[in-house]
C-alpha cells in the first residue's frame, strides 16, 4: 500500500517536472506565428528614405528578418529569393518586392544594408530602424530575435533569430511562411501563386 | 637489421598525422557583398584513417580572425555559437555546410567575389596542418550552387 502511495507521488512529481520543463521551452516560431493574426504595415528606414510595406500595395512582397553579420541562413534565404526572382520571367519577377529587415542596426548601416540587399537581387531593399521600431515589427510578424554575447569571439555578439520568408499578398496581408531551406523553385512556385491573385 | 626495418615501418605507420588521414572535399568560401566584413568557409572533411581527428583552428590571409562556429536551429530560432573543435571520427565524414558547422572568416581584408581563390590553413588537434586553396562562390542551401 505504501509502495503504491510512493508510486503515485513519484508520478505526480514526474508529470509536474515534465510540465515545468515544457513551459520553460521557447515556443516554436510556427506556433507563435499561427497563434493570432500576424503581419501588418510598418515603416522603417532605408538608405534612400523611409519605406513602408503599404508603399507596395498591389504588389506581392517578400520580407526576411535577419542581420548581415549572419554567416549562413540570412545570405542563404536572400540567395534563394534572388535566384527564385531570376528564375521567373521578367514580367513576373518585376512585380515582386523583397524587403530585408535588419535587427542589428548597431552594425548594419543603411548604406551597407543597401549594398548587401542589392547583392542578392536589385529587387531587394534593406531597411532597419530604432530598436523600438524593430521590436514592433518583429512582434507584429511573430518573429523572434535576441542579442547573444559571444565571449572570446571576435564577433563580440551574435543575434539569435527566427528565419522565415514572409510572403505578403497584393493587399498587404501575410499569405505564407517559407523556410530559408526552400529551393528557389519552391519559392518561385509560391510567388507565382501570389501573382495569380 | 630487418627487425629494425620492420619496427621502424610499424612505428611510422602508426604515426600518420591527421592532415594525411583527412581528405578535404568541396571546400569553398561564400561570396559576399562588397564591404561585408565577414564570410564563412564550408567543406566536407573525410577521415580515411584509423584515428579520430579534430579540427582545432583555421587561418586565412584574407581575414583578421578565423573561428570555428556552429549554427543550430532551436525551435525555428537560428543560433550561432563559437566552438573549440570540430570532430572527424575515424572512417567518417563531417560536413561543414550552410546552416550548420562552418569556418567563420571575420574582418575580411578583401572583397570575396564569385570566382576568386583564397588560402585556408586547417590545424588539427595533433598539431598537423593542411594548407588549402579554395574557391569563392555563391552558396545555396543543400548543395545547390550557382
Amino acid at each position: 500500500m505504501k509502495a503504491i502511495r510512493y508510486l503515485i507521488l513519484l508520478s505526480i512529481a514526474l508529470v509536474a517536472g515534465v510540465l515545468i520543463y515544457f513551459q520553460q521551452q521557447p515556443q516554436p516560431a510556427e506556433q507563435r506565428v499561427l497563434g493570432g493574426s500576424i503581419g501588418g504595415d510598418f515603416t522603417l528606414m532605408s538608405a534612400d528614405g523611409p519605406v513602408s510595406l503599404s508603399d507596395f500595395r498591389g504588389q506581392p512582397v517578400v520580407i526576411y528578418i535577419g542581420y548581415t553579420y549572419c554567416p549562413d541562413v540570412c545570405p542563404m534565404a536572400l540567395a534563394v529569393l534572388g535566384q527564385a526572382l531570376r528564375n521567373m520571367p521578367d514580367d513576373q519577377s518585376e512585380q515582386i518586392q523583397g524587403i530585408f529587415i535588419s535587427v542589428d542596426p548597431e552594425r548594419d548601416s543603411l548604406e551597407h544594408l543597401k549594398n548587401y540587399a542589392a547583392f542578392f537581387s536589385p529587387q531587394i531593399i534593406g531597411v532597419t530602424g530604432e530598436k523600438s521600431e524593430i521590436d514592433q515589427v518583429v512582434k507584429q510578424y511573430g518573429a523572434f530575435y535576441r542579442k547573444v554575447e559571444m565571449r572570446n569571439s571576435a564577433m563580440e555578439y551574435a543575434v539569435d533569430h527566427s528565419s522565415r520568408l514572409y510572403l505578403i499578398d497584393r493587399e498587404g496581408q501575410l499569405a505564407a511562411l517559407v523556410s530559408h531551406n526552400a529551393t528557389p523553385d519552391q519559392l518561385m512556385h509560391n510567388l507565382q501563386q501570389l501573382l495569380e491573385h | 637489421m630487418r627487425k629494425l626495418f620492420v619496427a621502424s615501418a610499424l612505428l611510422f605507420s602508426s604515426l600518420t598525422f591527421a592532415c594525411e588521414d583527412v581528405i578535404i572535399e568541396n571546400a569553398f568560401a561564400r561570396a559576399v557583398p562588397p564591404g561585408q566584413p565577414n564570410s564563412a568557409a564550408f567543406m566536407t572533411l573525410d577521415n580515411h584513417g584509423h584515428h579520430d581527428a579534430s579540427l582545432v583552428s583555421a587561418s586565412s590571409s584574407v581575414a583578421e580572425v578565423t573561428e570555428l562556429h556552429t549554427h543550430t536551429d532551436v525551435d525555428g530560432v537560428m543560433q550561432m555559437r563559437q566552438i573549440d573543435t570540430i570532430e572527424i571520427p575515424a572512417g567518417q565524414q563531417t560536413h561543414l555546410q550552410p546552416g550548420g558547422l562552418h569556418v567563420m572568416l571575420i574582418g575580411l581584408k578583401q572583397n570575396l567575389a564569385d570566382g576568386d581563390q583564397i588560402d585556408l590553413t586547417l590545424t588539427f588537434a595533433d598539431g598537423s596542418e593542411k594548407a588549402l586553396e579554395i574557391p569563392v562562390r555563391h552558396a545555396m542551401p543543400m548543395g545547390h550552387t550557382h
